[in-house]
């Protein structure tokens, strides 16, 4: 019997004979949460932020790209499989491993624990984010958007100051959810390996914010320093 | 003479399961190199509180007094560690002492931690040699990996691992990094390694290494030093290669 644990749980009897455990469908449930955030939502990330890019190209290289995406074959069941199923998976069972944890920073607050608690909240602000985005930006825009309208969206401060929020804790909670990942798959197992891919994780996720930042400084002030490759 | 040195401790009480929790304090006579279970010893003692009222003796666990055992665990002064290496010296006074909270509470200082070992039963954490004949002598096990073998057989199942998992509370069954540890261990031992497969779909049931979200504390907090993350991650890759490829070979 897996015994609830606190400390107003009741004493039970020891078993004499207790069975083996036999695997259960949290441990799939589990795995699926932990692979949909690398493939495809953080697949999906790179090539979002790879697009959105395009603005610090020019204006026309920018709303070429969206178009090009805008039109692909298959679009709403290739959004829906790649990219709005695996979110709202990932947000939902993630809040459910939220809601099984309970932090406690304040006693024990070591790095690792202080990453524990940040990927929970970034998680939570990423989630939100990310849904308001999508009904900005792809179902306001009858998923016809281009570079004005998120430059109009930019102009407003309250939605900037939130674009810049997302940004910063997409990119945190994609590079620690990396080093996550590593753990869960065994992918680093030693100490030294472990750090190593704290390391590789962590510039992973400053790279993406820097990016990200970059992108909306592009929006916001017209900037488009790669402009020359078009001419 | 000069006045005798004394320190104060607040122990957080409990008479019974079922009891509402107390705080009393008392003080305790300071001598060279106390540590806590020298303080509990002396209230047992002389169960008497700082303001003079005459109480029951505080109950806990302790054995080896050298941190071999396990059984002293306790949180101090917020954080969960062996009382017996918790020197007086070296900690903040009043030294406060609660019980562990992720155990069924017994009596004030003294939880119940035998869900360790049920789990640890239900993840076969043993090697089975018992039968109707001699199977004779093991295998030898190479020098490189005895070593890594010990670090990990070190364990004394106290359970600090698991009072300062966030994810071992009541709305989880998560079995704790000790129990994984063990996974691992026995998963190295060569006449073990034949279970391997039954250990490692025990460790994907209820409870079992899914559940860990490496908030790591618990390698901070192990007195005894095991390489527990190193562990997790260990079974996480054996019990994925395992849930993966296991079905071909058995």
């Amino acid at each position: 019997m897996p015994g609830k644990t606190a400390a107003t749980a009741e004493i039970q009897p020891e078993a004499a004979v207790v069975p083996a455990a036999v695997p259960d469908r949290s441990y799939i449930w589990d795995k699926i949460h932990s692979l949909t955030g690398i493939v495809p939502i953080g697949a999906f990330l790179l090539e979002h932020f790879w697009s959105n890019s395009y603005a610090l190209v020019s204006v026309d290289r920018y709303n070429q790209q969206s178009f090009d995406l805008q039109t692909i074959p298959w679009r709403v069941p290739v959004e829906a499989l790649l990219i709005w199923i695996p979110l709202l998976y990932h947000g939902f069972y993630g809040i459910f491993i939220w809601s099984k944890g309970k932090a406690n920073l304040s006693r024990y607050s070591y790095g690792a624990n202080w990453m524990y608690v940040m990927q929970r909240w970034t998680g939570l602000i990423a989630f939100v984010f990310i849904g308001w985005h999508v009904y900005v930006e792809r179902f306001i825009t009858q998923g016809r958007s281009n570079y004005f309208d998120v430059v109009t969206t930019l102009s407003n401060p309250l939605y900037l100051t939130f674009y810049v929020i997302g940004i910063l804790a997409v990119s945190f909670h994609f590079g620690n959810g990396l080093w996550q990942f590593s753990n869960k798959w065994g992918l680093a197992v030693g100490a030294r390996a472990q750090r190593k891919a704290a390391w590789v994780a962590g510039a992973i996720g400053v790279l993406f914010a820097v990016v990200g930042l970059l992108i909306v400084c592009s929006f916001v002030f017209h900037w488009q320093p790669f402009q020359f490759y078009a001419q | 003479m000069a006045e005798a040195k004394t320190i104060l401790v607040r122990i957080k009480r409990q008479a019974g399961p079922r009891e509402t929790p107390r705080w009393e304090e008392f003080s305790v006579r300071w001598r060279p190199n106390m540590n806590v279970i020298a303080c509990l010893i002396d209230i047992a003692e002389n169960p008497v509180t700082s303001d003079g009222q005459k109480t029951t003796p505080v109950s806990y666990e302790a054995n080896c007094l050298e941190e071999v055992c396990g059984a002293c665990a306790m949180v101090i002064n917020g954080r969960s560690r062996q009382a017996c290496s918790a020197l007086v010296d070296h900690l903040e006074q009043p030294i406060r002492l609660e019980p562990m909270t992720k155990f069924p509470l017994v009596r004030d200082l003294v939880v119940d931690r035998s869900r360790m070992f049920n789990d640890a039963k239900r993840m076969r954490c043993w090697v089975p040699i018992d039968g109707t004949y001699a199977i004779g002598p093991g295998p030898r096990i190479a020098p490189e990996r005895q070593e890594v073998a010990y670090a990990l057989s070190r364990c004394i199942f106290c359970g600090n691992c698991l009072e300062v998992c966030p994810k071992v509370n009541e709305h989880s069954d998560f079995v704790g990094a000790a129990i994984v540890n063990q996974v691992r261990l026995f998963n190295m031992h060569p006449t073990g390694a034949m279970h391997a497969h039954e250990r490692l779909r025990a460790v994907r049931g209820p409870g079992g290494i899914q559940e860990c979200d490496n908030a790591q504390n618990c390698v901070k907090a192990c007195p005894k030093g095991i390489p527990l993350t190193e562990s997790n991650n260990d079974v996480n890759r054996q019990a994925l290669l395992d849930s993966i490829f296991g079905w071909i070979f058995h």
